[in-house]
């Protein structure tokens, strides 16, 4: 010993502190510099809006990673605005970025979830009920209780289904039953609810006990 | 603390490390701030946050040393050890030119255990340490874990893990209950502060073959965990490894690593250049 050398390598030169040079290359240069730049326009001045404009071109899949990060760091309405209308993208991956950044950004996006849960698209309020997930219980559980007693469609019920059978209590127990009646003729909805009818009753046992 | 109080004093937390502390652990935090308000005399919440925010005489980074966790042993799972020694310095010299040093960095590496694990580990188990210059760099975030793993010193528990051999080979005893990390071995690690939530800091330390980062993520919210990832993407040599904790799992964090399953361990590879667009 020591077969293992300390500082063997030459010691990295430290990076530069890119913040306020970011956004000059946000969309121009290469792969590795829209990285970096993406990482960094979040803390610039103006940067959110130069990110969400980066947005809307950007195809790479990290540099896009970046900018939903930078976004999500920033938790501003303004990061919201920029990042919804990716919510309706046809590109699979771009829609689940933006899922999951204002998953992250629940509390700042919660002004737009009622909006967004009588949005014409249902898939779009397929994924509204997916970003409650993130919300504390106690606000998420009234927004997605209200949805189960009118929307239309299956698909979006069975999606608030899903997030109140982990999040419910007692008082979302009415709103299911009275879903479950609305769609007599749907099997899977039933099964789902009836399944998460039996979860919250299983957890309010087992709070009393 | 009233409730407004913990809030701000979380935020703050949160802000400067990504730990995020709710109101589930109130007791957890109320405790530490009840120390360092003994410890820097200040006579309520309201003024040790006032020297808190204002860094009076490093309070930060000793708020911060309060909360971090160090609790660890030697070859704490050491199947990703295997792993490292079995496949992932194989794959890593293949694309490495000759004599270009192999860098491995344990973050966090609190009190030092990582580090010299992965130390005595390659002396015990890698053929080929002998024939390469291996870099090993352990970070925290917690400046009185660096000084301990400086220091080198353990105790029964930490050293549980390890065969008496290997304690007598690299070890020296100070007493009945203590051992000192031999001094060509703590020469062999070098130990560098480091918030893996900071993009300056982390980069720092340049690009790694390996990087152990376990048990810390489960600490932050998703997008301090984000955050971390593209860093230590950013740590990583094109082709180089990440290691996580068992219960923690890249895929639920970031799309940027590809995973990777050996016989030991699932590790997560930051994809070769031009591997992906």
């Amino acid at each position: 010993m020591p077969l293992i050398r300390k500082g063997g390598a030459e010691p990295p030169a430290p990076a530069r502190d890119e913040r306020g040079e970011a956004l000059a290359t946000l969309t121009d240069g290469t792969n590795d510099q829209r990285w970096a730049a993406a990482r960094a326009a979040g803390e610039a001045p103006g940067g959110v809006q130069a990110l969400g404009q980066a947005l809307l071109t950007e195809m790479d899949p990290r540099v896009r990673e970046a900018i939903f990060t930078s976004l999500m760091r920033t938790h501003s309405p303004e990061a919201v605005e920029a990042i919804l209308p990716h919510l309706r993208s046809d590109d699979a991956n771009l829609r689940t970025g933006a899922l999951d950044a204002l998953r992250g950004l629940a509390g700042t996006a919660t002004p737009n979830l009622p909006t967004l849960l009588r949005d014409p698209d249902q898939d779009v309020r397929v994924l509204a009920c997916e970003i409650l997930r993130d919300l504390p219980s106690v606000e998420a559980k009234p927004l997605l209780c209200e949805l189960l007693g009118r929307d239309e469609q299956v698909n979006v019920c069975a999606a608030a289904v899903e997030v109140l059978a982990e999040i419910g209590g007692p008082e979302a127990l009415p709103a299911l039953v009275a879903c479950m009646a609305r769609f007599p003729n749907e099997p899977f909805l039933i099964f789902s609810i009836k399944a998460a009818v039996a979860r919250i009753g299983a957890q309010i046992t087992a709070h009393r006990g | 603390m009233t409730e407004q109080e913990f809030q701000r004093l979380s935020e703050f937390l949160y802000r400067r490390t990504g730990m995020l502390f709710g109101e589930a652990k109130s007791y957890y935090v109320q405790r530490r701030v009840t120390e360092r308000m003994a410890a820097s005399g200040a006579t309520s919440f309201a003024s040790y946050f006032a020297r808190l925010r204002g860094d009076v005489l490093g309070e930060i980074e000793q708020f911060i040393n309060a909360f971090t966790v160090n609790e660890t042993y030697f070859y704490r799972e050491d199947h990703q050890l295997q792993c490292m020694t079995t496949d992932l310095l194989r794959e890593r010299l293949k694309g490495k030119p000759g004599g270009e040093t192999v860098r491995i960095w344990s973050v966090p590496c609190s009190t030092g255990e990582e580090p010299y694990s992965i130390a005595i580990w390659l002396l015990e188990n890698w053929p080929q340490v002998d024939a390469h210059d291996v870099e090993i760099i352990g970070s925290d975030i917690d400046t009185d874990a660096l000084e301990a793993a400086r220091a080198g010193v353990y105790g029964r528990r930490a050293l549980m893990r390890l065969s008496a051999e290997l304690v007598d080979r690299y070890f020296e005893p100070l007493d009945d209950e203590h051992w000192r990390v031999l001094e060509d071995l703590r020469d062999s690690v070098r130990f560098s502060p480091v918030n893996l939530m900071d993009a300056v800091e982390t980069r720092a330390n340049g690009r790694f073959d390996v990087i152990f980062c376990r048990n810390v993520l489960i600490y932050f919210d998703d997008t301090s965990r984000r955050i971390a990832a593209e860093n230590l993407f950013e740590n990583l040599a094109p082709g180089g490894f990440i290691c996580l904790g068992h219960s923690e799992s890249m895929s639920r964090i970031s799309p940027l690593f590809e995973v990777c399953r050996y016989a030991d361990a699932i590790v997560y590879q930051r994809p070769w250049e031009g591997a992906r667009g």
